[in-house]
């Protein structure tokens, strides 16, 4: 009798859970709202964007156009591109005016000549095959930064907690910096690579030279500061990490 | 008796000082001599001028005091001239004009050569901000500035660039402090764990400069850490 009357009301509380398993299913897929825009690009074009939190991957491709995509958390976001004098402006904070929108995660295809400049409060940041004058990627706070197949003259890459990874190659005259306040910074560069650099990593005093170590290097400040000279050191590197490692790797 | 010997007798002949037979004889000469006559005629006058006359009017009163007051004037004269005008002291060195040439052409030479050397020192080509530059770097034209109070040291630009930044991160707190309240959770949390590295650094930068004020590095880093906060504080203050 007892088990006679729990076995419909077992039923009825399956079937609730299956109902409210497809009806949250169905609210999550539609909460993931979509952007797509595609945008022609010339010869100097750049691409100026900045998120709030999310994750923000940038590829070169060859064509002359810029494709961006983004998936949304919250379906109220809005993204709202503009295009002016060759330089394509996405803000998600401007468009948003300040709402919390939760995660915008973009992938966006730019030429390989373009210049990249993205920035984000929290959140990674990729950047892959871009040959350009200019890659710049800042985080506010938390995230790590990916820069690889980068051939570009000036590059700044900057986080609060997070590891910064470079692959590329040094321009002549070129200029990169490469900043962090805990984390790990590692720089992939061919060995044949000419620059003057200062490295500084004052707490862990932990700066691997590796194969770029030579008679030029100078040890100051009881080993906080590293600076020296390879080849005829025409570009200038300046890497500073606060409270965490910094490695030199040969490409 | 003859002009001589009356002349000679004639001073005691006057006072009454010869005998009677002597007067005689020179009252006789003079009788009969015109030029002796004249000349005891002089001598009485003046002997009349000086009977005829007290003796008070020819010696002023309290003359020993005069005299004692003159003596003082002339004593304080001659000291006032020695204090004033000390006579002058031999030089121990002498140079001939040959030697204070060359001297004077030393010096121009040195003064020379100290202006050249101070103006191309000022003048080398200065790449960083003077704030954040160190006394190692500084020229010696603006560390002799420094030291005569023209030009702030490395260190004194250091803390008054600390204060302004300190004044801009409590602007930008203050405002992040009214936005924080519409943050979610994750975004809070990211935040505070940056704040809290940022805090670290600065803290353990501005230990290092207490204990040793000369340490540029540790200079350089807290300048740059609190940039990076007042940077975090306002990128956030946006959200």
């Amino acid at each position: 009798m007892i088990f006679g009357s729990k076995t419909p009301s077992s039923k009825t509380t399956m079937l609730l859970c299956v109902v409210f398993f497809f009806a949250l299913f169905a609210d999550e897929v539609a909460a993931q709202k979509k952007f797509a825009r595609t945008y022609p690009a010339g010869q100097n074009v750049r691409l100026s964007l900045t998120n709030r939190t999310g994750t923000v991957t940038v590829e070169g491709w060859n064509r002359q156009e810029i494709s961006i995509s983004a998936s949304m958390e919250a379906p109220a976001a809005t993204i709202v591109p503009q295009s002016l004098s060759g330089t394509i402006f996405v803000n998600v904070l401007k468009d948003n005016q300040g709402k919390d929108v939760g995660n915008v995660n973009f992938l966006i295809r730019v030429p390989y000549n373009a210049m990249v400049d993205i920035e984000t409060r929290i959140g990674n940041l990729i950047v892959s095959n871009v040959r350009s004058g200019l890659v710049r990627a800042h985080i506010s706070s938390e995230g790590d930064i990916t820069l690889t197949n980068i051939l570009a003259k000036n590059v700044s890459a900057e986080n609060g907690i997070g590891d910064i990874f470079f692959d590329g190659e040094i321009q002549e005259s070129g200029n990169y910096r490469f900043s962090s306040m805990k984390g790990n910074i590692n720089l992939r560069i061919p060995f044949t690579s000419s620059f003057r650099f200062v490295a500084t990593a004052p707490s862990t005093r932990s700066i691997s030279l590796g194969a770029f170590a030579n008679s030029e290097t100078n040890y100051l400040g009881d080993g906080r500061r590293v600076i020296g000279k390879t080849g005829d050191g025409s570009a200038t590197l300046t890497v500073t990490n606060q409270r965490g490692t910094i490695g030199f790797l040969r490409r | 008796m003859n002009c001589d010997e009356c002349k000679g007798l004639i001073s005691q002949f006057l006072d009454n000082e010869l005998e009677e037979t002597q007067a005689a004889s020179i009252r006789t000469h003079l009788a009969m001599c015109g030029d002796c006559a004249i000349v005891c005629e002089d001598f009485a006058s003046i002997l009349d001028i000086c009977t005829g006359e007290s003796a008070d009017e020819l010696v002023p009163a309290h003359s020993k005091a005069m005299w004692c007051r003159i003596n003082n004037i002339i004593e304080n004269e001659i000291k006032a001239e020695q204090t004033v005008a000390p006579p002058p002291q031999k030089r121990f060195w002498q140079l001939s004009f040959g030697q204070l040439a060359t001297a004077l052409g030393c010096i121009a030479i040195v003064s020379s050569l100290a202006t050249f050397v101070a103006i191309r020192s000022y003048f080398v080509p200065q790449t960083d901000d003077f704030t954040t530059r160190s006394a190692a770097t500084q020229t010696t034209f603006e560390k002799v500035l420094s030291k005569v109070g023209l030009m702030e040291t490395p260190q004194q630009a250091r803390d008054r660039r600390h204060k302004e930044q300190q004044a801009a991160i409590e602007y930008w707190n203050a405002r992040v402090q009214t936005r924080r309240i519409q943050w979610d959770r994750a975004t809070r949390e990211a935040f505070d764990r940056n704040l809290q590295v940022i805090d670290e650094s600065v803290s353990e930068y501005t230990t290092i400069l207490n204990q040793d004020p000369e340490d540029e590095l540790s200079g350089e880093m807290l300048d740059t850490v609190l940039s990076d906060k007042m940077n975090l504080l306002r990128d956030f203050s946006d959200l």
